[in-house]
């Protein structure tokens, strides 16, 4: 299948790549959970220009591709004048990207909560966005960890859209070794399997999260 | 202390509360029962809008409800209301429940809110529950946290949504005992509720309610004793018989 000694000389390229693609992932997740959460308070507001706000952004960034969003912030912004890194470019693409599953998620989380729970807390005299904070979204959370889990895995493996901007992260670096060893299957291979390092334990501890949370109630 | 005059509410075309007249003072309790589907849930919800009226005028507090300007969540820390189905809290234990609102709302520091919330359980009878979680406790016990965490905001008015229509029926008792003691303490309540023990020995008036409409309104010895209309005298006869 191929020659894995010829791999080696590029250990640092996926040493590089692999760490590029994990701190773009976590950043991405970050972010993408702010952007998610604000966005599903919008969608879910009495007001209608917000709910319409956080409707469009949701179906825009969702029924869009993520490469032309990315090319968007890696390619589109510096020709008005706003420079930022590929890297940058990338994470916040994933992140805007991601943001409106997240905020799908979220919201038929939020959804799930039985109405009493927001008639009791509005009751006690809290404001509609202390409700949210203290009692609705923490039961929120505990419902959406699944589907916020695939989010997750999902985003590590979207991630690779770095590699169409030059962003170095795995895919890039494997697009970059593979041509210059020939050595194909066994690049692309290697560097699946090194995703599979991120995921694997991702959608292990979410699962065991999953059962914690479900031991609680 | 409450005022409707004239309220009426329509859910879409449904003329759920048609021009209510009522006048609830300081101190008073007043029972409000009827058929199911009478408003008499929807009127209690009015109180702390929960629902809008959809016209006529609804004072309380010295608060206009129905004008848009009201200040809400300022009108709603001095009304508690306690829900047939409980409501609390789920992901937080009993004391938790009950110290929420006054932290974050009254911003009264965590020690002291802590304190008052273990006052609050030891008077609804159950302090040895303060850290369990609402799962844990009986249907009787999670309405008296959720009685206690009403109280804590140290409402004028307390709002009865049938506290204990979801109870099994030994653990009607318990709840009924605690705001029997409350009304002795001269708390202002309105409760909504299908029992008419409660309503004969507690309350101070009885007011009956059907079709959306406030058909009778008595003190509750004469309200049982002798109904005026021949609405109440058949719906007492249907709940007063078993």
């Amino acid at each position: 299948m191929g020659d894995f000694s010829l791999l080696a000389a590029y250990k640092q390229e996926f040493i590089d790549g692999f760490l590029t693609t994990l701190s773009a992932s976590l950043l991405a997740l970050v972010l993408s959970l702010c952007v998610g959460t604000i966005i599903a308070c919008l969608r879910l507001s009495q007001v209608q220009l917000l709910e319409w706000i956080g409707t469009a952004y949701v179906e825009f960034f969702r029924n869009t591709p993520l490469v032309i969003q990315v090319f968007f912030f890696a390619m589109g912004l510096p020709s008005l004048g706003w420079n930022i890194s590929e890297f940058t470019a990338g994470a916040i693409g994933l992140s805007i990207y991601t943001g409106a599953f997240i905020a799908e998620a979220l919201r038929a989380g939020i959804q799930s909560v039985p109405r009493g729970q927001m008639e009791a807390s509005r009751s006690s005299g809290m404001t509609y966005i202390q409700s949210m904070r203290y009692v609705i979204l923490p039961q929120a959370f505990k419902i959406v960890i699944p589907p916020l889990g695939n989010q997750c895995v999902n985003l590590v493996k979207n991630s690779s859209v770095l590699a169409i901007i030059a962003g170095g992260d795995l895919l890039y670096a494997a697009d970059t070794v593979s041509s210059q060893t020939f050595q194909i299957n066994l690049t692309y291979l290697f560097v699946a399997a090194l995703y599979l390092v991120i995921t694997l334990p991702l959608s292990f501890g979410v699962n065991q999260l999953e059962r914690r949370l479900a031991r609680q109630s | 202390m409450i005022q409707f005059e004239q309220v009426n509410k329509y859910f879409g075309d449904f003329h759920v509360l048609k021009n209510i007249d009522l006048k609830i003072h300081s101190g008073e309790v007043v029972v409000i029962i009827g058929p199911s589907g009478s408003g008499k849930s929807t009127l209690l919800r009015c109180i702390n809008r929960l629902e809008t009226v959809t016209g006529g005028k609804l004072i309380v507090n010295q608060t206009d409800l129905t004008d848009p300007r009201a200040d809400i969540n300022r009108l709603r820390q001095d009304i508690g209301m306690v829900f047939q189905h409980f409501n609390l809290y789920p992901h937080k234990t009993a004391l938790e429940n009950i110290s929420l609102a006054p932290r974050k709302v009254r911003k009264t520091p965590v020690d002291e809110a802590t304190k008052q919330a273990k006052q609050y359980l030891s008077k609804v009878g159950i302090p040895e529950k303060a850290d369990a979680y609402p799962a844990q406790l009986s249907g009787g016990q999670q309405q008296r946290v959720a009685i206690a965490r009403g109280l804590a905001m140290k409402p004028k008015i307390m709002l009865f949504d049938e506290p204990t229509s979801a109870l099994d029926p030994e653990m009607i008792g318990e709840v009924l005992d605690v705001m029997r003691d409350l009304a002795r303490e001269g708390m202002t309540m309105v409760v909504v509720t299908h029992e008419m023990g409660f309503a004969r020995e507690v309350a101070d008036r009885v007011i009956f309610m059907d079709e959306g409409m406030i058909m009778e309104e008595n003190a509750p010895a004469e309200f049982f004793q002798n109904p005026q209309e021949e609405r109440t005298r058949r719906f007492l006869s249907r709940v007063l018989k078993h």
